[in-house]
């Protein structure tokens, strides 16, 4: 058998992972459209529901109204975090048993680094096969797992066959794997991008394949068509692990009610943007951009950022600039379904000190014996006055 | 009503004050201008709320009244005419029509009483300078100012008049900038006001190296600045600036000369390959020679060397070059002197035989 050595990437997906939890801790939830979300009546989104909720239209982040428009008969569940992320880390923990490089992206998702395993467990599809079987066992719950020669082709596979389905893309299959999806399957293809993809006439990857590069970065930006082009032949990283950490710490809060007062945004924001700084500080981390969600009337999600010279964490320069984009937004003074902050880019520490240092010092110090305070008494004990 | 006036005088005004109107506007009437009609000039007004600019425009007009327009159509419009052109502009309704040539324009207007006007209270002082030293105040120093800072009061520059002398202070926390012009106010006057970051941009952009003498009226939270055919007005950011005293650097033990263009010429190539994020450099200075080094997260290496005036104990220390070549580039002088201490002491940089202007810039750790 030929054993050449050869990158494989291999991405791990749990099929409807909440929904499928549900279903293994209540059989009487079997064969039946469960969806794990925000509760009807209410206006949070479905957060996962089972495939046969799909089979009703009913997708991931859809509204919880429309998915009860679409089927009212079915089981709606809270979210119940604990049991999940404890499934979560057996299955994390098995993976670690297949491959030393597991770098996990959420919850239920995972990319292996699987070259070189082919000695001891043979062929790719032996690796998928058993990997899948071991979750099983573990845990009881259905897994996708796709194998490919790097992330952008494993995840495509993972997603190929689903649910409890697996795939491997050999390196010189790749473009004819590729060749008949959409255009929207490529990675940060959006709204905005499959407009101008759409307006182009483009359909599938081997039509998008027939355009220049340079026309590419015209339409989509210098780096944007790059992108495109580059995943449109398959090329995309294939490493695993290493330094990717956490990538953003952020919060948000949908309303009960749509909520135009400029006040109670402010204050939301203001709380949200104390809870992003307080987690930032437990984790050491500081961000060098500031992002800002906002969800509007009609289910329209606008996002803004900023960045800065400096990395922050600190519940005021978190709030500061969050606000200052929403007031630069333009969306100032619509009806606010949600609202979020963000922030991302950690740095490591500025290697530059300050002019005026000691008032900052100051600063930091207050932050930290404030999170001490609420660590031990709880949130909402003390909090920074506000001059009105 | 009907204004009567050519391409030339209504383009140089409408220039002068499109920078105040900001292209992001939560108030539909703040992208208008302000057009007040008077006998036989128009007032033109830009404002957004922070900062006001009127000006005039010699015109023809009869009969009465205001109206706003929005500025940057009527200022595309006025600079696509051909030159020369005559301009007619009637007021009919809820829009403002514009005539010239064969080329008819007819523009939405909004009621000029909707129009957002400062009206200071009075003027608690007021004094003069010459045009040209208030722009080289702020040349000199703007460029230092922070940016978004939530240290709101640095987010501008710091105006300070003492003993008859003026002085301008600009930071961002890691580099300060300081300008003086010595017994050029005749008044006692002791204050010290920070004008907002964008007051200071535009009026960089505005003042000419005349030697005429401006007004300035001070009141409680508005500037006015008086000169040549515009009126100028920044509220005041209300903020305590930092003692920018306390941070100049003191017992500063060794001084290197450098001649400023091949000391840029070489920082600029050396920043090539310098950290992108923190763009550190290092010095190392010793028996009349300057090293520079540069290397970034890919391992990539710049080193270049310099002769300079050099005799003091050899020294060791980073910089971020952003801040060093801007420095430089706001000497005249062809001849810089760096003073240092240690380095971890900040360095204060000045032209040779000028230390009316000056500048500090903090190490870097690297």
């Amino acid at each position: 058998m030929n054993r050449e050595s050869r990158v494989w990437v291999m991405h791990v997906d749990m099929d409807a992972f909440f929904a499928s939890v549900e279903q293994r801790d209540n059989p009487e939830f079997l064969h039946r459209p469960v969806i794990v979300g925000a509760l009807p009546g209410g206006r949070g989104v479905v957060a996962t529901c089972s495939y046969e909720a799909r089979a009703f239209g009913i997708r991931s982040a859809m509204p919880i109204s429309e998915a009860w428009r679409r089927c009212p008969g079915a089981i709606y569940l809270r979210p119940d975090m604990p049991r999940y992320v404890e499934a979560s880390r057996k299955i994390m923990q098995l993976l670690q048993s297949i491959s030393p490089v597991v770098e996990p992206v959420s919850i239920d998702e995972a990319y292996l680094d699987a070259s070189g395993l082919e000695r001891l467990n043979g062929e790719p599809e032996s690796i998928a096969s058993l990997t899948r079987q071991k979750i099983r066992e573990a845990v009881g719950l259905g897994c996708s797992v796709g194998i490919g020669p790097n992330r952008l082709i494993a995840k495509l596979a993972s997603e190929y066959r689903k649910p409890n389905g697996q795939t491997v893309v050999r390196h010189e299959e790749v473009q004819a794997f590729l060749d008949p999806m959409p255009v929207s399957n490529l990675r940060g293809v959006g709204k905005q991008t499959d407009k101008i993809v759409q307006k182009l006439g483009i359909q599938t990857i081997h039509q998008l394949r027939q355009y220049p590069l340079e026309i590419l970065s015209a339409h989509f930006g210098r780096k944007g068509g790059r992108h495109l082009y580059d995943q449109a032949r398959g090329v995309a990283s294939s490493r695993v692990g290493g330094t990717q950490g956490r990538k953003s710490i952020s919060k948000e809060t949908t309303f009960k009610r749509d909520v135009t007062c400029r006040r109670q945004l402010r204050e939301k924001l203001r709380q949200l943007s104390a809870e992003v700084g307080r987690s930032a500080r437990h984790k050491s981390l500081k961000g060098r951009v500031v992002n800002l969600k906002i969800r509007i009337e009609g289910f329209e999600t606008h996002t803004r950022q900023c960045r800065l010279p400096r990395a922050v964490n600190a519940d005021g320069e978190i709030f500061g600039h969050a606000w200052k984009l929403y007031e630069q937004s333009g969306l100032a003074g619509r009806s606010v379904r949600l609202i979020g902050v963000g922030i991302s880019d950690f740095g490591s520490e500025e290697p530059m000190p300050d002019l005026f240092e000691s008032s900052r010092e100051r600063e930091e110090k207050l932050y930290s014996t404030m999170d001490e305070i609420t660590d031990k008494y709880g949130i909402n004990v003390l909090s920074r006055g506000i001059r009105r | 009503m009907k204004i009567v006036t050519k391409r030339e005088a209504l383009l140089d005004p409408l220039q002068r004050i499109a920078g105040v109107v900001e292209r992001r506007q939560t108030l539909p009437i703040l992208s208008n201008i302000l057009i007040n009609v008077k006998s036989n000039e128009i007032q033109i007004t830009a404002t957004d709320l922070e900062v006001e600019l009127r000006t005039q425009a010699v015109a023809e007009c009869s009969g009465e009244g205001d109206f706003t327009v929005p500025a940057r159509k009527i200022l595309d419009i006025c600079k696509a005419l051909p030159e020369g052109a005559d301009i007619i502009l009637e007021v009919d309704g809820d829009k403002a029509k514009i005539r010239s040539g064969r080329s008819r324009f007819s523009l939405g207007i909004l009621p000029a009483q909707d129009y957002p006007v400062i009206e200071p209270t009075a003027s608690s002082s007021v004094f003069t300078l010459k045009e040209a030293e208030l722009k080289q105040l702020i040349e000199k120093t703007q460029f230092a100012m922070a940016q978004q800072d939530v240290r709101y009061y640095l987010n501008g520059m710091l105006l300070e008049i003492k003993d008859g002398d003026v002085r301008t202070v600009a930071t961002d926390g890691h580099r300060l900038a300081l300008s003086e012009c010595n017994k050029s106010v005749d008044s006692d006057l002791d204050v010290q006001l920070i004008l907002p970051r964008k007051a200071v941009l535009e009026l960089g952009r505005l003042l000419k190296d005349s030697e005429d003498e401006i007004k300035l009226e001070l009141s409680a939270n508005y500037i006015r600045i008086l000169m040549d055919g515009a009126v100028f007005t920044s509220k005041l950011i209300d903020g305590r600036f930092p003692d920018y005293q306390r941070v100049m650097p003191s017992g500063t033990n060794k001084e290197l000369r450098a001649d400023k263009a091949l000391l840029k010429q070489s920082l600029s190539r050396a920043s090539i390959l310098s950290n992108e994020k923190y763009r550190g450099i290092r010095f190392s200075a010793n028996n009349n020679t300057l090293q520079l080094q540069a290397h970034n997260p890919e391992q990539e290496e710049a080193e270049e060397e310099l002769e300079v005036d050099y005799t003091g104990d050899e020294i060791k220390i980073g910089f971020n070059v952003g801040y060093f070549i801007d420095v430089l580039s706001a000497i005249k002088e062809d001849e810089i002197i760096v003073e240092l201490k240690d380095s971890n002491s900040s360095a204060l940089i000045y032209g040779k035989d000028n230390s009316r202007n000056r500048y500090v810039v903090m190490p870097m750790r690297i």
